[in-house]
């Protein structure tokens, strides 16, 4: 069960620049796997995350390679499997709802519900309007409800054929944050409810992180990693992906040292820059990139002893400060390296620092917190 | 006079009414093809389709008789085949108005129908249904509107044909004297009341079919 792909789709400016050898204008290797979870499609917009959406749902042909869902061969170049869209019997919510102007929701809701009689229907919209908490809506019309009604009704709507796949593409991005919220947990509830895959595009870290059971990385077309949301956002496995997940703080091209047997901790320099990390077997004088996320960096007063001992500790100057609501930003710059840095610290803590652009300060990297890639 | 007005009316609205219906149905078929097909010389049919727009009435006449006429390409087949001569009809006024008509008909659908987007489509297929299901239940009623300017716009110039139906059908009394026709030889003649009699009537129900028209569409909210 769940879904497998592996294919290649070309996008060319014109047909015939195919025939003519001229290279398409973009690539799409999508290869992941996953169960009846919640994936999340992460990356930039032009990574590729739609195109592998419509190809799985057969609104795109891909190529080459094969998709296949709960079993079933929606794909399959070689074998010469392509299966139509309306058979595949998927859900898929567009980014603009894509609700029929001109029907009612009730209408709306019915409308994929081919061959049930009036009163199967009747029966079938009454119980998806319930899973989403949108009783009373059925008479209106779409331009009549507001938007996280749209995208209930969107999902109903894809809800009601009972669907073996749900396909989301974006459905949160025009909605207020407060309304979005309450969607993610409702998607949530009805994976676990339904027990179907659901494919969840987004590019939004925060949506990413709170909804998925697993994380699929797209970058320039191509799948970097898939994992959960632990996984990519502390393991991310190389600079694209940490980027993507949020580790501000990225080093490259950084030596591995010799590995501390006794504490089981690893030297990482670059220039006078050096900081320990737990071992993760690495080998002495390989060329690594290392990344931190902003809330593991964590700012010391000036004062207090400073043990030469302790590992990752340096002396910073604070360069500015951004409010970010619930939290700061600071950016920091460590010893005389001209390495800034961003750390994010809760409000709380930061009122006891007293701190303000152009302080002097010592900052502790986390050494368990520090990825290597 | 009475004849003389009443039978003019009649057939104009006669020959408007079925090259209207015509055109409805096939210019949205064309349409729809051309707005949301590609296929191998696309190009042609568009040019083919919109030629009688560009081109003067007298030559699309003329061009019509080369191809209807007992010596032309159809003309002459259906001629032997049954003996009917199509020229100086009122039917062969319908194939001129058709003709005439069409473009504007093609025009304004295929615009709306371009302008419908494309993912209300991908919606219905997502939800099981074909592309004929969808092009009639999703499609056309979000292009309505534009379908029916096109078809007012067709209705108009199929009333208001006079150079390719006056090649094609010629100005007989009593079988294809066409207002716009009857209203140019009135005038030639001297009739000037038969004139102003007509031109009343023609512009009363000009104005009154583009009232129902608006009538209609307000009552659409999309």
């Amino acid at each position: 069960m769940g879904i497998k792909v592996d294919f290649r789709k070309r996008h060319y400016m014109k047909k015939s620049d195919k025939k003519k050898g001229i290279d398409p204008v973009f690539m799409l290797d999508a290869k992941f796997e996953a169960g009846n979870e919640l994936v999340v499609l992460f990356g930039r917009s032009g990574s590729g995350k739609t195109t592998a959406l419509q190809c799985i749902s057969g609104l795109l042909e891909p190529n080459g390679g094969k998709i296949i869902v709960n079993d079933k061969v929606y794909f399959d170049c070689h074998k010469r499997i392509d299966l139509p869209v309306q058979q595949r019997s998927l859900g898929y919510v567009f980014q603009n709802y894509a609700l029929f102007p001109h029907m009612d929701v009730k209408k709306n809701i019915a409308y994929g519900l081919k061959g049930f009689s009036e009163e199967e229907k009747g029966r079938r919209v009454g119980e998806v309007l319930r899973l989403l908490h949108i009783e009373g809506l059925e008479d209106n019309y779409p331009s009549q409800l507001s938007g996280g009604q749209k995208q209930r009704v969107a999902l109903a709507r894809a809800l009601a054929p009972k669907p073996e796949i749900l396909l989301l593409d974006e459905p949160f991005s025009a909605l207020d944050a407060v309304v979005r919220m309450k969607l993610r947990e409702m998607i949530r509830r009805i994976q676990k409810e339904l027990g179907i895959p659901i494919l969840f595009i987004t590019h939004n870290p925060v949506e990413a992180f709170t909804m998925a059971d697993r994380m699929v990385i797209f970058h320039n077309g191509r799948v970097q990693q898939t994992g959960t949301p632990e996984e990519v956002f502390y393991h991310p496995q190389n600079s694209h992906v940490a980027e993507l997940v949020g580790m501000t703080n990225i080093f490259e091209d950084v030596i591995v040292g010799e590995e501390d047997t006794a504490t089981g901790t690893v030297l990482l320099r670059k220039d006078e820059l050096q900081v320990s990390v737990i071992q993760q077997k690495l080998r002495a004088g390989r060329n690594v990139s290392w990344g931190i996320r902003p809330e593991n960096i964590y700012i010391l007063s000036e004062e207090g002893e400073t043990d030469p001992q302790e590992e990752n500790v340096f002396s910073a100057s604070v360069k500015s400060i951004v409010n970010k609501g619930a939290s700061k930003l600071i950016y920091i710059d460590i010893g005389h390296h001209q390495n800034l840095l961003i750390a994010e610290t809760s409000n709380q803590t930061f009122e006891k620092l007293h701190l303000e652009a152009g302080d002097t300060c010592r900052v502790k990297l986390d050494k368990r917190k520090i990825a290597v890639f | 006079m009475l004849e003389q007005v009443w039978f003019p009316l009649v057939i104009t609205l006669k020959i408007a009414a079925i090259s209207t219906l015509i055109v409805a149905i096939l210019g949205t078929i064309i349409s729809y093809i051309l707005a949301r097909r590609e296929f191998m010389g696309k190009w042609l049919v568009d040019v083919l389709v919109t030629l009688p727009m560009v081109l003067p009435p007298t030559v699309t006449g003329y061009l019509l008789i080369m191809l209807l006429g007992k010596n032309g390409v159809i003309g002459k087949v259906l001629f032997d085949l049954t003996g009917i001569s199509l020229l100086f009809t009122w039917q062969v006024a319908v194939i001129a108005a058709f003709v005439v008509s069409l473009p504007l008909m093609v025009k304004t659908t295929t615009a709306a129908i371009e302008a419908v987007d494309r993912d209300f489509e991908y919606a219905a297929f997502t939800l099981g249904r074909k592309e004929l299901e969808t092009a009639l239940f999703i499609t056309l009623p979000l292009a309505k509107k534009g379908i029916l300017a096109g078809v007012v716009l067709s209705f108009a110039r199929a009333v208001g044909e006079f150079g390719a139906t006056l090649m094609v059908a010629g100005n007989i009394p009593g079988r294809t004297n066409t207002m716009a026709i009857s209203i140019y030889s009135a005038f030639q003649g001297g009739n000037n009341e038969l004139a102003n009699m007509l031109v009343i009537i023609l512009v009363t129900v000009s104005l009154l079919s583009m009232a129902i028209t608006a009538r209609l569409v307000n009552r659409w909210k999309i």
